[in-house]
């Protein structure tokens, strides 16, 4: 019995590989040869079900939304992770060559879109002014809703999606990975721009003092840092941060005029699709932690949630519902990560569905329609892995389109490209899907598109985005 | 002891058949009651790190041919970077349905 037990650890260990050992294989770490190649055949779909290239030579694509005659607009960011800055732009896809209805100020990423009243709604991101929700008219003048959102950091201010109650609902991601400003957010680049960014509470928090040691990056020797407070300055048992909205790590909502944004849940870390479902409730796609910076943490998914208003959703100690504290989230070779908030603000709820660590499950929309199939059902657009940069994977992950059943968090494959492995076509082959960003059907429910990012190197420096090779594609049954 | 560490070996060697198992890839599979049971709970503990099965931040499982029986082990005691699960985490009933499961994932991949 003795040496049967020895042997099924010796056959585990054997098939399963060792993850210390092994190198990782992040679908970003590939090379690219412009221009990109399209091949529709290249991708996978369950049988019934085609796919066809709508747009290409996109810069950054992020989102997709349809006005009032169905015709699917696309923004494009203006930014991207790499720092590469370029022109926010909003544009009509209609025909051949995308026509441009509006473009934006040096404050990107635009991160999504959405239409209602008449007019486009677009989530600024806000590396260098701060976050914006922006109102685009059909001739495409532009007016803020809100200003000044604190987005200058990893994450971004997402969305907007159009509730039913009319208001325009948004999200801001966390400035870091796990609350404390290090050296991976002076990598990421925002840490010169403004040394003095941090992550804001939306409520009170009172801290447990934990203070974490990196490298000085903005001047000599070492620096000490606390949570919820700038880079170089330390934090003490007790000590209470005050909270304000708008905020970080957040769901918020504002008037189609503009006003003071309400808050409407928090302790997100970067919630970054949103979609309501046919239940009417807001349902957000969260970003996990990474395995970087001063307070790494490892193996947290990615999560699906549905938003309870007023609820707290666990960031910066749990992780899909569960406290940061356990041990499965310990970085191999690290010790277990305990709590910053010496009090926490509620038991966070549980996830619709857990997806894919490091997956970057970002836009989606729900299925309304018989004739595409699988109504009720959320598709969701996973990005892809940004490894090793956010920490490392052994194979690809994300880089497709995946369905989830709401009622009981079941996962599936819904495109992806074809081959003995999965992964970006600049990985794994094929002129397919790269990083797909956003699905969204359209005005008939009949024909889901979806916003490819185009390609995104990473290596131990960084992302190296390429410019001109987003495209849009259109699924349709039958 | 020596034979099933050389058919630990053999088995390794043939575990190189492709770990995918999405419909869009190999096309609908039909799964039993309890195999759908599993695949809930797969998704709910498993697919963050095996991600479909096929790896992701851990190794690929679709394409190992372990018995029953390590996976069982592994799953309790846990391995290397793999955490262990209790049976409040995951009862006996339940990791019964989840293996069904796996068992059947890969099975649908010949």
């Amino acid at each position: 019995m003795r040496a049967r037990v020895v042997s099924a650890l010796v056959l585990a260990a054997t098939l399963a590989g060792c993850y210390i050992l092994r190198p990782s294989s992040g679908g970003g770490q590939t090379d690219f040869t412009p221009p990109r190649k399209l091949n529709a055949a290249d991708v996978a779909l369950p049988p019934g079900y085609r796919i066809e290239v709508v747009a290409s030579g996109l810069t950054f694509p992020t989102g997709v939304a349809f006005d009032a005659q169905g015709r699917p607009h696309v923004v494009e960011a203006g930014y991207s992770y790499g720092e590469v800055f370029t022109t926010p732009r909003l544009l009509r896809i209609d025909g051949s060559t995308p026509v441009e209805v509006a473009r934006g100020e040096k404050n990107g990423p635009w991160t999504g879109v959405a239409y209602a009243n008449g007019a486009f709604y677009v989530a600024e991101g806000g590396q260098l002014q701060g976050g914006r929700i922006l109102r685009i008219a059909p001739d495409g003048r532009i007016t803020a809703l809100v200003e000044k959102l604190p987005s200058h950091g990893d994450h971004h201010t997402n969305g907007p999606a159009i509730g039913p109650d009319g208001q325009i609902y948004f999200t801001v991601g966390v400035a870091t990975n796990s609350g404390v400003v290090g050296e991976d957010n002076f990598q990421f680049g925002w840490l010169k721009r403004f040394p003095q960014f941090h992550d804001i509470p939306c409520r009170d928090i009172e801290l447990n003092g934990h203070n974490f040691e990196s490298r000085n990056v903005l001047g000599d020797g070492r620096a000490n840092t606390g949570a919820f407070v700038p880079f170089g300055t330390q934090t003490r048992a007790g000590q209470v941060i005050k909270g304000q909205v708008p905020c970080s790590g957040a769901v918020h909502r504002v008037s189609p005029d503009g006003g003071q944004p309400q808050l409407v849940a928090w302790g997100l870390r970067n919630p970054f699709g949103m979609a309501f479902g046919p239940d009417g409730a807001l349902y957000v796609t969260e970003n996990g932690y990474d395995d970087r910076g001063s307070r790494p943490v490892w193996g947290t998914p990615d999560v699906l949630w549905r938003i309870t208003p007023g609820a707290w959703y666990g960031w910066p100690d749990y992780a899909e519902g569960q406290p940061i504290t356990n041990s499965d989230y310990r970085p191999p070779g690290k010790s277990r990560l305990q709590t910053l908030l010496a009090k926490h603000p509620g038991q966070p709820p549980k996830p619709v569905a857990v997806l894919g660590v490091h997956a970057s499950a970002n836009g989606f929309d729900f299925s309304r329609s018989a004739a595409f199939g699988h109504v009720g059902q959320a598709f969701i657009a996973e990005f892809g892995d940004e490894a090793p940069t956010t920490g490392k994977v052994l194979h690809p992950v994300g880089f497709r389109v995946v369905r989830v059943d709401v009622t009981n968090g079941r996962i599936e494959e819904f495109a992806a490209n074809k081959g003995d492995k999965a992964g970006p076509a600049t990985k794994v082959g094929g002129a397919g899907l790269e990083r797909p960003v956003a699905a969204r059907f359209d005005p008939s429910g009949n024909a889901l598109y979806v916003v490819d990012f185009g390609v995104l190197l990473q290596d131990k420096q960084g992302a190296k985005p390429q410019a001109g090779t987003g495209v849009l594609w259109r699924i349709t049954r039958g | 002891m020596r034979k099933v560490l050389l058919a630990a070996m053999a088995l390794a060697l043939l575990g190189c058949q492709s770990a995918r198992r999405g419909e869009p890839v190999i096309g609908p599979v039909t799964f039993s009651e309890k195999e759908s049971r599993g695949q809930v709970l797969f998704d709910r503990h498993c697919h963050k790190c095996h991600t479909h099965g096929e790896g992701g931040l851990a190794p690929s499982i679709n394409d190992k041919p372990l018995p029953k029986f390590m996976m069982r082990l592994q799953t309790r005691v846990g391995m290397g970077a793999m955490p262990s699960f209790s049976r409040e985490q995951i009862s006996e009933e339940e990791l019964d349905a989840l293996l069904e499961y796996l068992v059947a994932l890969r099975r649908a991949g010949r």
